[in-house]
């Protein structure tokens, strides 16, 4: 091996003096990577060359030179999950750009006839407000439950409790949510109908319970980092003056990972926010307001079921419309998503620097 | 440090041992809570009527003995504490949670009676109610924490119970609160009433159980908690049970084994053919399995390639926060968004209709974020002696990562996967606009026999991945909104049962191979 003296750390800072016949490799690589992603995007018919240029330059530089080659390929990979999502706002935003043009402010509230295809009026006022009351309900389903079973794994089940709980909340994510919407759709929408003499099919306190039991596992498993992230020293200190177990996690635990926990209710909330197939199932999708505003037995629409119930007849102004609830929703849950990583981080830099 | 020395520390070391009678009183709430549940529950999930017998005693009369047994075993507890009869440690009060709690109880209750039975208006019923709770409050908050705990849980339990022994809340018995469209049966409130009841007298017990003071509060405390997992559990359990009970008998139905290898399972392996009166699945299971296959064969290399550049190469620094953010995004951005985008993106730049080669990038997309965080995690767990001693022997940093580090971190990167796949495959949402097109097909997609070599660009195309295609998910969407469930709620059943099977399967081995692995690194 010719570079057997090299340390593994040494190796990078040699690169560049190293590399000299590596370099034309990695330009001709990416240039012709950009090529295929424009030519994609522009003029698809012709992307099929340089993505042939690129496979080979890729092949020549993994003979020739494959440190360089594979460290540029993670490197490309890397910076393609950032495309991924600037792709995604790009797209959003210049599909829905016209129907925020045209409706202005109105798009998010407006007095009576939200929605209306003769007039092309499209006002998202009342799937933004069910999604506003089902993201409540499923909140205050997911949160106390979700920090409970957080507790419960992390702090006080015994080892092989542990072994059947953990697991056991992690399933429950796995159960796909139209599954979730099928049983809400053919046996709770009709208990309710039965027994609480409700006159139409879905209502708003259906779908939020059961988007609550969906959004509980992420509430659980990041709080439960966020819970046993708490270094023992801490709790050791509250034990050491005769505290017991509950008293250490009430006033030690617990507030030390206050923000880890509400990280994790934020992105539960995300969770609740983006959930799209029990919503569309279970509810009528009726573009309608509840009555009462609070009435939580009404029947109403969310931004998600919104799209996935009117995407396929959608054309003009009123898939723009669509696009716009698309946009609504990816703001709030990148939003979300972001606050939450801020506090982590924040978190991370608090307990860790007592490490 | 065990709970056991934990509580004995917490207590006066002079009064470890308490009364059989305490034992035994503050057991009996907690035993007729577990039978108010089970026979509550199946009251209410409709398997029994409140008119119905157990053991001979009508349903309506056992709940209410319940309510009767648990309050009078509490209010019991409080007198013998308060006399000295039984001996506890009680704290000098509840404290405000427990007091607020009661009150609120308290509020609700007289002016739900005040406004709705009595017809009151707002003006003489909330501070009617309003001094009620606060009245309830206080007083618990000047009691001893003994009488704090039982006394209003017991008065709690008894009150209900009374409702319904002198017919205030009778089966017959409705509200239909002006201008919400719902009413409220007395079928329901009977057993939901009894089962909070019993929760609450549960947990009251739970307190006694270990003298009040602090152990009574862990003990309350753990309880709930114990009880909010077991709840999880037997929701996990019940709707497992309840879609393998009405989907399985349909899904199995008419198998054929033999004569020798001739094997026939009609709603796994037909597609949906109303002529040859053939109802199955077999497309959408062939669809999943390309879609999966498809976003496998995107997502895998792209997340594990970025997770070992940002765990082995990248600085810590602003580049690789721009990327977790962007990766978090990803993680959280709805499926429906997903869906939305590759309508956008994809389908106009493949064939301008839904395709199976849309679906497989969109859901490559999903996996992503799942793949790059998992692997992430599982690369920076390989412990840096690893990498020191392949550095020491002279290995270079890329043959290192190739041969020590990834796998080393393969279990990690490999269980990621796997849940990923289970993830996606029970997707709806972006499969529905990007690939769905008919939800009862006859014909399975053939991805193997439509590759054909052209002499003009692409030089290689694929008729079956350029065309829309049905997947589990979706046939079971299909289903709902063809009204196929009206008529043949079986077929609605069976899909989602091979569904389920499908993607907890992947669960269940992800989860079983991380625990395989997680064992034999702590041997």
């Amino acid at each position: 091996m010719s570079n057997s003296l090299r340390t593994s750390d040494s190796s990078d800072i040699e690169n560049p003096t190293a590399g000299d016949g590596r370099s034309p490799v990695l330009v001709a690589g990416g240039a012709t990577l950009a090529g295929a992603l424009l030519s994609f995007l522009f003029v698809p018919g012709v992307t099929v060359f340089f993505v042939l240029a690129f496979l080979g330059v890729a092949v020549y530089g993994w003979f020739v030179h494959q440190e360089a080659t594979a460290k540029g390929l993670m490197f490309l990979a890397t910076i393609s999950t950032a495309l991924v999502l600037v792709l995604i706002t790009a797209y959003l935003f210049l599909r829905s750009f016209p129907a925020f043009e045209q409706m202005g402010l109105e798009i998010l509230y407006t007095n009576g006839d939200y929605w209306s295809r003769g007039d092309d009026r499209y006002s998202l006022y009342p799937a933004i407000w069910g999604t506003v009351l089902t993201t409540i309900l499923a909140t205050l389903v997911a949160a106390p439950l979700g920090v409970a079973s957080a507790i419960f794994i992390s702090e006080i089940a015994p080892s092989w409790a542990h072994e059947i709980v953990k697991p056991a909340v992690e399933t429950l994510a796995g159960i796909p949510s139209i599954v979730y919407g099928f049983i809400g759709f053919t046996i709770i929408n009709g208990y309710m109908m039965d027994n609480f003499g409700l006159t139409s099919s879905g209502s708003i306190v259906v779908v939020g319970v059961v988007v609550g039991l969906m959004a509980l596992p992420t509430v659980a498993s990041v709080a439960e980092d966020a819970i046993s992230s708490v270094p023992d020293h801490m709790k050791d200190g509250a034990v050491a003056i005769g505290a017991t177990e509950w008293q250490t996690i009430k006033s030690v635990t617990l507030p030390a990972s206050f923000s880890g926990i509400s990280a994790a209710v934020l992105l539960g909330v995300g969770r609740a926010v983006g959930e799209t197939m029990a919503a569309t199932v279970i509810l009528g999708n009726v573009m309608q307001l509840p009555e009462p505003l609070y009435n939580v037995f009404g029947n109403t629409v969310t931004l998600t079921s919104l799209i996935a119930s009117q995407y396929g007849n959608a054309h003009g102004l009123h898939m723009q419309a669509l696009f716009a609830a698309g946009v609504i929703l990816f703001l709030t849950v990148m939003a979300l998503s972001i606050t939450a990583q801020l506090i982590e981080a924040r978190v991370k830099q608090n307990l860790g620097g007592e490490l | 440090m065990s709970e056991r020395t934990l509580r004995n520390q917490s207590r006066d070391p002079l009064a470890v041992e308490y009364s059989a009678a305490l034992a035994g009183l503050s057991v009996v709430p907690i035993a007729t809570f577990f039978a108010a549940f089970v026979v509550g529950g199946l009251t209410l999930a409709g398997q029994r009527s409140l008119g119905s017998t157990i053991l001979g005693i009508e349903i309506e009369t056992v709940l209410t003995a319940l309510l009767f047994v648990a309050g009078g075993c509490l209010l019991a507890i409080s007198v013998g504490s308060r006399y000295g009869v039984i001996e506890t440690t009680p704290d000098r009060s509840a404290g405000l949670g427990v007091a607020s709690g009661f009150g609120f109880v308290a509020f609700s209750g007289i002016g739900l009676a005040m406004s709705q039975t009595f017809g009151l208006g707002r003006l003489v019923w909330a501070p009617l109610a309003l001094i009620g709770g606060l009245t309830v409050a206080g007083a618990i908050v000047f009691a001893r924490e003994d009488l704090g705990v039982t006394v209003p849980a017991g008065l709690f339990s008894v009150a209900i119970g009374s409702l319904v022994l002198f017919d205030g809340l009778t089966p017959a018995w409705a509200w239909s609160p002006a201008g919400f469209g719902v009413t409220f049966n007395g079928t329901v409130l009977i057993p939901l009433l009894t089962i909070v009841a019993g929760l609450v007298t549960a947990w009251a017990a739970a307190n006694a159980f270990e003298g009040f003071g602090a152990a009574g509060r862990q003990a309350g405390a753990f309880f709930l908690i114990g009880a909010n997992a077991t709840l999880i559990l037997l929701v996990l359990l019940l709707l497992i049970a309840f879609i393998v009970k009405n989907g399985f008998w349909y899904a199995v139905d008419g198998i054929e084994i033999g004569p020798g290898l001739n094997f026939h399972w009609p709603f796994v392996m037909d597609g949906y053919d109303v002529v040859l009166n053939q109802k199955g699945i077999y497309p959408a299971i062939i669809g999943t399995f390309w879609l999966v296959v498809g976003a496998l064969v995107m997502a895998v290399p792209i997340g594990v390639g970025a997770a070992v550049f940002l765990t082995e190469y990248a600085e810590e620094g602003r580049f690789t926060s721009v990327i977790d953010i962007a990766t978090n995004g990803l993680w959280s951005t709805p499926s429906v968004v997903f869906g939305l985008f590759g309508y956008a993106f994809l389908v106009p730049r493949l064939g301008n209709n839904t395709s199976l080669l849309a679906g497989m990038i969109v859901l490559g997309f999903m996996l992503l974020p799942l793949v790059l965080i998992t692997s992430r995690e599982a690369i920076k767990s390989v412990p840096d002696e690893y990498r020191d001693a392949s550095a020491a022997l002279g290995v270079s940093k890329w043959e290192t990562i190739k041969d020590v580090t990834i796998p080393s971190a393969m279990p990690g990167i490999v269980t990621g996967i796997i849940i990923g796949i289970g993830r996606i495959a029970g997707e709806t949402a972006p499969i529905l606009i990007v690939t769905a097109d008919n939800p009862q097909r006859s014909s399975a997609p053939a991805i193997m026999g439509s590759f054909e070599l052209t002499t003009s660009p692409p030089f290689i195309v694929n008729e079956a991945l350029l065309s829309g295609s049905s997947a589990l998910p979706y046939q079971l969407y299909g289903a709902i909104t063809t009204g196929v469930v009206g008529d043949d709620p079986g077929y609605g059943w069976a899909t989602a049962f091979v569904l389920l099977l499908v993607v907890l399967s992947f669960y269940v081995i992800g989860i079983t191979t991380r625990i395989y692995f997680r064992k034999k690194l702590q041997a």
